[in-house]
């Protein structure tokens, strides 16, 4: 049945391209060692954001943007008080992200109340003129350009050095917080384009709290391929797949439509326990200072 | 931008203070710019909140519990975020007690009880969960403990929508209202229940004996400090990760019973919105508490005081953002969060002290 398989790949063209993007950009912030607990605020708010501004100008593109600078924002300051200050990675990523939680409604709810009066909301049809073709082409795209700018190019070195040893990095000339700041931002920059596609090419509604739990699936995308931006693309594809067709699959079983919605958590966890227990773990190991303080000004002998 | 070791921290309380204040100053100016919301509407709901402690005695009572119970695995380095999963499932055990056993008619103090330990055990259960695979596998607690608050709402929700489903619910998802046998008594003139109060104490008590006279705490305490000491002296790290966690779950629970005999008396669906939120405002809680159990009602006073504020400031200015509007959680959150971050990035100053210095050309 090729018309069954057509509307497969074209129907999972954009879930997959949000969670990919949003998965690789954590990866990338990563590998430069700045531990990433906000995604899930940020991608909150970044949905919140699209949404907005795609209601109030009726322009995809610009949606697009003002998301990806307002997520770019947030992984600077991430990165910057993590790098310059000797404060804990995990605690700064939580605080944000309940700041993104709050601002996300704030920013959401007027914008709801504008379409619930009447205005409409601009979105990306994947099955219209062939844009998902676009979807997989960009997806694709991404893929090779990260890879080839983490392993391949001098910014690379930088970013994984910094992420290995920050302190060796800097003595070997490296600006780890000039190199964070890149990696954090592009990384943040591709999360909010992430959730903008996630919200005007995936869900296409807003109620409060739309997209939260989601950028923690795309954490364990990341996490679950190794952070490795050739292999988010498989587990970005298990994922969409999943998400595309849980209600289905659910109903298949006879399940309730519940279980639907739990079943991306689920192998949320699943995915990562089974990274951990396999040899993927020591293949693809964490960068070593990922998450640890460093902290420029206080150098032990 | 230098910064400098101080040669004698400051005192702890006072960054919790300045962080607060600077948090509170910055939730302002967003909900100012955002929603333009007139600070000083703001700032008389905070007013409301702090200035009534009867009011905010239910809130108050579940934040410090919640507070406890992050304060014993935050104790070990153990980030339990899951609070929110463990009192949901806390909810849940409560609810089978309370709407599907005969005991609310036979013996209504025995059912209270039972629901209180029947939801501490599913609370202990559900972050014992989650504790495994961070004891035996390294996976990080922080995202496996909220991936699995998702998961213990779902299963909530199938439960609502399914076998629960309630007789006499009208048009509503939900369950059947639980028996008024079980319906937690209120402290007259306040908001929270004489269970509340009395397991407040119950656990206060406990945590700090825990925590101060046993063998169990002073190795929580290592874990958090120096597992190596732990490893060395041949105590296994992995099952103390359990145990610490497991009580933080175990603790957390219980409120999941208060929520449902002192509060809301029945579960709606989708639990995920009508949740109170405790389990995430706690961590709040934990942290400005500076992970000192006295503090640990002081820091749960002012959180509950915010808490309610927000929810004050949606009744008294909800109007001008629409009736299906629900932004009292969002203040919360946006509260909780700016607080948070300038709690993170002050915790800096009390040890270091930063100098601007302008470099001369």
């Amino acid at each position: 049945m090729p018309g069954s398989i057509a509307s497969f790949i074209i129907g999972v063209s954009s879930i997959f391209l949000a969670y990919y993007l949003a998965a690789v950009g954590h990866g990338l912030m990563e590998k430069s060692g700045v531990l990433n607990l906000a995604i899930d605020g940020v991608f909150t708010l970044g949905v919140a954001v699209a949404f907005a501004i795609s209601v109030y100008t009726f322009s995809v593109p610009l949606a697009i943007f003002i998301a990806m600078i307002v997520a770019a924002l947030f992984g600077l300051m991430l990165a910057f008080i993590t790098t310059k200050l000797p404060i804990s990675h995990g605690a700064a990523g939580l605080s944000t992200m309940f700041l993104g939680y709050g601002l996300a409604a704030l920013v959401g709810l007027p914008a709801r109340q504008l379409q619930i009066n009447g205005r409409s909301l601009a979105t990306i049809q994947p099955s219209l003129g062939g844009t998902w073709i676009w979807f997989y082409v960009v997806a694709f795209a991404v893929a090779v350009g990260v890879w080839c700018l983490v392993e391949k190019t001098k910014i690379g070195a930088a970013i994984r050095a910094a992420g290995e040893n920050p302190a060796s990095a800097e003595a070997l000339g490296v600006n780890v917080l000039a190199v964070r700041l890149f990696a954090s931002g592009v990384g943040y920059a591709l999360i909010g384009i992430g959730a903008a596609l996630f919200e005007l090419a995936y869900t296409q509604v807003w109620s409060q709290g739309a997209g939260m739990g989601y950028g923690w699936i795309a954490f364990a995308i990341s996490l679950s391929a190794g952070r490795h931006p050739i292999l988010i693309l498989i587990s970005a594809m298990i994922f969409a797949v999943l998400d595309k067709y849980r209600f289905l699959i659910a109903a298949i079983y006879n399940l309730p439509p519940d279980v639907g919605k739990m079943l991306p958590f689920v192998a949320a966890i699943a995915a990562m326990i089974i990274f951990m227990v396999t040899p993927l773990r020591r293949k693809l190991a964490p960068p070593k200072s990922l998450g640890k303080i460093y902290f420029r000004e206080e150098r032990s002998v | 931008m230098v910064i400098i070791r101080r040669v004698k921290p400051l005192p702890y309380w006072i960054i919790p203070i300045i962080a607060l204040l600077a948090g509170i100053a910055i939730s302002v100016i967003i909900l100012y710019v955002l929603m333009g919301a007139s600070p000083a509407a703001v700032l008389s709901a905070i007013v409301y909140g702090f200035t009534r402690p009867g009011v905010v005695a239910k809130t108050f009572v579940a934040l410090t519990i919640v507070g406890i119970a992050l304060l014993v695995s935050f104790k070990g380095s153990i980030w339990n975020i899951g609070g929110e999963g463990q009192i949901t499932f806390g909810l849940m055990a409560a609810t089978w007690v309370a709407l599907f056993t005969a005991l609310p008619y036979i013996n209504p103090g025995l059912a209270q009880a039972s629901m209180i330990l029947l939801a501490m055990v599913a609370g202990g259960v559900w972050a014992l969960l989650a504790a495994l695979p961070r004891a035996y596998l390294g996976l990080d607690e922080v995202p496996v403990t909220l991936i699995m608050n998702y998961i213990a709402y779902y299963i909530v929700d199938i439960l609502v929508r399914g076998p629960w489903l309630g007789k006499h619910v009208y048009n509503y998802i939900r369950t059947d209202t639980i028996p008024s046998q079980v319906m937690f008594p209120q402290v007259p003139g306040t908001t929270m229940t004489w269970d509340g109060l009395l397991l407040l104490i119950i656990l206060l008590i406990g945590v700090w004996y825990l925590l101060k006279n046993t063998s169990i705490g002073l190795r929580i305490k290592i874990l958090g400090n120096n597992p190596n000491l732990l490893r060395s002296s041949g105590i296994s790290v992995p099952l103390m990760i359990i145990v610490a966690l497991t009580i933080s779950g175990i603790i957390a629970g219980s409120v999941g019973a208060l929520y449902l005999g002192g509060d809301v008396y029945r579960i709606s669906y989708p639990i995920e919105v009508h949740t109170a939120n405790y389990g995430y405002t706690g961590i709040l809680v934990a942290w400005l508490s500076m992970l000192e159990l006295i503090a640990v009602p002081i820091a749960a006073y002012i959180v509950s005081a915010l808490y309610t504020a927000g929810i004050q400031y949606q009744i008294l200015v909800g109007g001008h953002l629409g009736q299906l509007i629900t932004a009292g959680s969002a203040i919360v959150d946006v509260f909780i969060g700016s607080i948070l971050l300038m709690y993170t990035i002050l915790i800096t100053i009390s040890e270091y002290k930063i100098r601007i210095i302008v470099k001369k050309r």
